[in-house]
């Protein structure tokens, strides 16, 4: 027997799986089914990169708004240290005025 | 004779009928070539999920590019020449991924004298060669296609063509243990 004859045997056509055209059909009419093979019909593929680029657009999602959260509450709490150093400062204030008009009064009843 | 041309006019009716959008008829061109697109992936990749990806990539890119494709005569290379330049790339793109032939599940293939445990040494034989002369191989035994034709699908010059045949036959040769 040749080795040519053992070629074109081993190498003839084979028929395509079952349910290939309807496969083929089902994507050229815009769904996603694209194995048959062992049961697998009908199950969309989810190609890796999608995958990949699902998760980065989500991780990116997530640290924007993270990052917008520290940044709002660190603006608050400078706001707060602000807002209770001009307290501190008033009362400061407030003591030393009370303090020197009680110094008149004690000067001004001699 | 008159047969024959009553098949071909259907067939270029049926081309140019999915032309004009008619499913039916698209559907019936992957049905005819169906086994010849999925057949030379499956000999080139010896996978049969990867083999059917392929395929299915060839029809829906047929699908897209129906206006360009003139005859039969030219679906026929048209398909030929997506299917073997798509293998290649893929082989390129994403590396060999070559399952062993053991876990490949034989396909039903007509009853031949031949035998099976033969062939099947032989398509593993094929499947070490580089991807060119098994792409060669490929189209010159399962499509029984002249080196000429090979070369215009692969888009190399007919000496190269012979070149790389004649290297892919010696291969196998020595690795089947074939008298030269």
């Amino acid at each position: 027997m040749s080795l040519d004859n053992d070629l074109r045997n081993a190498l003839r056509r084979v028929p395509a799986p079952e349910g290939f055209a309807d496969r083929v059909l089902a994507r050229v009419h815009g769904g996603q089914t694209i194995l048959s093979a062992r049961g697998q019909a009908g199950l969309p593929v989810l190609h890796w990169w999608r995958g990949i680029a699902a998760t980065f657009l989500l991780a990116a999602m997530l640290g924007g708004w993270g990052a917008h959260e520290m940044v709002e509450r660190r603006r608050e709490a400078a706001g707060q240290r602000a807002r209770e150093q001009v307290l501190l400062a008033l009362r400061i204030t407030g003591e030393k005025l009370a303090h020197a008009e009680r110094g008149v009064r004690h000067i001004t009843s001699e | 004779m008159s047969a024959l041309l009553t098949e071909v006019g259907e067939s270029e009716d049926i081309l140019r009928r999915a032309q004009e959008g008619d499913g039916d008829a698209f559907a019936a061109l992957v049905s005819e070539h169906e086994s010849m697109v999925f057949s030379i992936a499956w000999h080139f990749f010896s996978d049969r999920n990867r083999s059917e990806e392929i395929a299915q990539d060839v029809f829906l890119q047929l699908y897209r590019n129906l206006g360009k494709i003139e005859t039969r005569a030219h679906l026929l290379f048209w398909l030929r020449q997506v299917t073997s330049r798509r293998c290649i790339d893929e082989v390129r793109r994403a590396g060999p991924r070559r399952i062993s032939l053991d876990d490949a599940p034989e396909l039903p293939v007509a009853p031949s004298s031949h035998d099976p445990l033969a062939s099947r040494r032989l398509r593993e034989s094929i499947s070490t060669l580089p991807p060119r002369q098994r792409m060669v191989v490929t189209l010159r035994y399962q499509e029984d296609l002249d080196p000429s034709e090979i070369g215009r699908i692969v888009g190399l010059p007919v000496n190269t063509i012979k070149s790389h045949l004649h290297r892919a036959l010696l291969a196998l040769r020595k690795k089947m243990g074939v008298e030269t």
